[in-house]
């Protein structure tokens, strides 16, 4: 029963919490569109901001698939990430001091492979020990790989950043050119708006599709992985290993897959990242997008792959709406016979600080009101082919009960 | 030691067992200066319901835990069908056939019922990833007839109209049998038991043997620790009884009940 098919049923099935997403999420669509329209937000930068959105998201499915579902604590996002980006980053710019002028494509595959071996290498010590070792280990390794990136300068230019790096599409046939080959555009949506779509659009545009494809394949393989057996053995190892194991599971080896898998999720996103900027250096491996990614999952709802996609987007507008705050200066407020005058000079002057306090009390509220996050997982997952008309909702919400509340 | 006690452990002796199914031999556990586990020997043959009890503290769980690789024995071995599992991981004891619950119910947060009895089936198709994209038809097809199973035995178990309830919500009386019914589906030789009358009420207990009972005409092999005496003598023959970490006697329940040693150390005399 699609949205499109059966809007009615469709609302009518969701809970109190999914409508208020679904209302929230048409009524910033509808703001974006009119800042559109009206020019006051340029189409290129909005592209660009699908874009980070879209890499957000997937950190947040990566994030997700490890503490989600196996309820492993990873502290190394940010490092995953990096390996991501600077691996693609190594392998196709013309700066990089080792490899450098491969496909992008080869890049991905690369950085991948990197990114799966260093989860192995960090996985096959602490993942047979208690859940704790693996966040100690993960923290140290994120520091580790920024460290290594901003100081060993033969491999990686250290601090300078490796510039030059192609579009993902560079050497393909058609996609590689499309952006220079497609016509300039001039839209009026109304009088006195005009927004002008030249090579730098179509540009973004591509790089949207990219992501897209990403995000909508990685989105698919969880999905589907999520209401396997696979992934419950996962579920029932997040909520307790001892069963897992005492019904004969190898905890170790889907501790493992699942663990990977996130890194690997994490470092395509890094992969697009480094396409999307042209250019990486070591401060994109700062570790606050660890947090942020953690603050995406947690918002969203633990173990929940569309409460990651949520997360990730509602992290990106704190993160990027906050910026236009260093825009403002001041304030008038003119009513005809006096004008006030308000000095906003102190927002401008603190964003950084002003955006963790909003996300600190994002959380606070959050933990409050609703720890199981806004998406939380709510319905049955049973391999889709077998139950054929699945309790839609069930009851109170399986996990709703945990916070002593019910959804409806 | 009397004549007539020589006798009495002759006739349970571990290695005139014919069918065993677990054999424990001088297994040893210690917990710092604790011992847990003393030298304790015994076997469990096969087509049985084997009681194990014992005071408080005797070690029943920790012998549980060591015979299902949860912990690692300082020194004996353990045998289950006739292959050394000592040290083994408790995915591999199952391999062997054996699997075990626990003393406490384990809870499955964020499930329904019957989507935690689906954990408990062996070898599933789709629990290998590369099988949901490559397989999914086979997948399917499993989960499918497993699903089939779990509500049969839901069914059996007279708990069908919990299966869409959370895992969580249920009694604790509830939570065991599902407990049972979850560890059936894994098709056991050797099912251990640890407690699975505890804190059930006497109705649900009864309901309980039935199925103990049931199950193990169809062929399944049970080690049951349990403190409620009426519930274990009724089922189990025969009997082992743990003092301090060693086997103190083995035999009908009948002569564990009316041995001088066991109401010594357990009994108190209040049989
Ligand atoms: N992991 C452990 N670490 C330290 N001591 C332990 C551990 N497990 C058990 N013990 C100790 O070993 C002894 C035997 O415990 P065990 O749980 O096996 O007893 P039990 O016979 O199952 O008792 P009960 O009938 O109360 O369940 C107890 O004194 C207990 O405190
Ligand atoms: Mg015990």
């Amino acid at each position: 029963m699609g949205v499109l098919s059966d809007p009615k049923g469709y609302w009518a099935d969701l809970t109190r919490a999914e409508r208020g997403v679904v209302a929230s999420v048409v009524a910033f669509a509808v703001l974006l569109l009119a800042g559109l329209l009206t020019g006051a937000l340029s189409p290129t930068y909005f592209l660009f901001l699908v874009g980070i959105a879209g890499m957000y998201a997937l950190l947040s499915f990566g994030l997700n698939s490890q503490w989600g579902f196996s309820g492993l604590i990873n502290f190394s996002v940010a490092a995953f990430f990096g390996i991501g980006a600077y691996g693609t980053a190594l392998m196709s710019a013309d700066s990089s001091p080792i490899a450098g002028g491969y496909l992008p494509i080869v890049g991905l595959f690369v950085a991948l492979a990197v990114a799966g071996v260093l989860a192995l290498a960090i996985g096959i010590p602490t993942l047979r020990l208690r859940a704790d070792y693996l966040a100690i280990a993960s923290l140290g390794l994120a520091e580790v790989v920024r460290l290594v990136v901003l100081n060993e300068r033969q491999l990686t230019n250290g601090s300078a950043g490796v510039r030059g790096i192609p579009q993902f599409f560079e050497g393909w046939p058609v996609l590689a050119t499309l952006p220079q080959q497609m016509p300039g555009l001039v839209v009026r949506p109304f009088p006195g708006t005009e927004l002008v779509l030249e090579t730098p659009f179509w540009g973004a545009l591509l790089n949207v599709a990219v992501v897209v494809a990403f995000v909508g394949v990685s989105y698919g393989i969880l999905r589907r992985a999520h209401r396997s057996p696979w992934g419950r053995v996962l579920r029932t190892i997040r909520a307790d290993e001892d069963l897992a194991r005492a019904l004969g599971k190898n905890t170790y080896a889907f501790k493992m897959q699942s663990f990977v898998l996130g890194s690997l999720i994490m470092a395509l996103a890094g992969v697009f990242y480094a396409h999307l900027n042209l250019f990486v250096s070591p401060g994109d491996l700062d570790p606050v997008t660890t947090f942020y990614v953690w603050v995406a999952v947690i918002l969203g709802g633990s173990g929940s792959n569309r409460g990651a996609l949520f997360g990730g987007v509602v992290i990106v507008t704190i993160r990027e709406g906050t910026r236009f705050l260093s825009g403002l200066s001041e304030f008038v407020l003119d009513l005809g016979v006096v004008a006030l005058q308000f000095d906003l000079s102190f927002i401008s002057s603190n964003v950084a600080p002003l955006r963790f306090l909003l996300i600190g009390v994002l959380i606070v509220v959050l933990m409050r009101y609703r720890p199981q996050g806004m998406l939380p997982p709510q319905r049955e997952l049973i391999w889709p082919s077998v139950v054929d008309d699945p309790p839609s909702k069930l009851e109170s919400g399986v996990r709703g009960v945990k916070a002593g509340e019910s959804d409806e | 030691m009397s004549e007539q006690t020589e006798a009495a452990r002759g006739a349970t002796d571990p290695d005139l067992k014919e069918d065993v199914v677990l054999r424990v031999e001088d297994l040893q556990k210690s917990f710092g200066a604790l011992t847990a586990t003393d030298h304790a020997t015994f076997a469990v043959e096969r087509g049985t319901i084997t009681g194990l009890i014992g005071p408080n503290g005797a070690g029943k769980s920790t012998l549980f835990n060591l015979v299902s690789g949860f912990y690692e024995p300082d020194g004996g071995r353990v045998e289950v069908n006739g292959t050394d599992v000592t040290g083994l991981e408790p995915y591999e004891v199952a391999d062997h056939g054996l699997i075990r619950t626990f003393q406490t119910p384990r809870k499955l947060e964020g499930m329904t019922v019957r989507e935690a009895m689906l954990v408990g089936p062996r070898e599933q198709p789709g629990e290998s990833f590369l099988n949901l994209f490559f397989r999914p038809g086979t997948v399917g097809e499993r989960e499918g007839a497993n699903l089939e199973k779990a509500e049969r035995i839901l069914e059996e178990f007279e708990i069908d109209h919990l299966a869409t309830q959370p895992a969580t919500q249920i009694s604790g009386g509830q939570m065991k049998l599902v407990e049972l019914a979850r560890a059936m589906l894994a098709e056991p030789e050797l099912l251990l038991l640890d407690e699975p009358a505890a804190g059930v009420n006497p109705t649900l207990r009864n309901k309980l043997a039935d199925q103990i009972r049931r199950l193990h005409e169809q062929g399944t092999t049970f080690l049951l620790i349990e403190h409620d005496m009426d519930f274990v003598m009724n089922l189990a023959d025969p009997v082992i009884v743990l003092d301090q970490g060693h086997v103190l006697m083995e035999g009908p329940p009948k002569a564990v009940q009316t041995d001088q040693r066991v109401i010594d150390a357990y009994l108190g005399g209040n049989v």
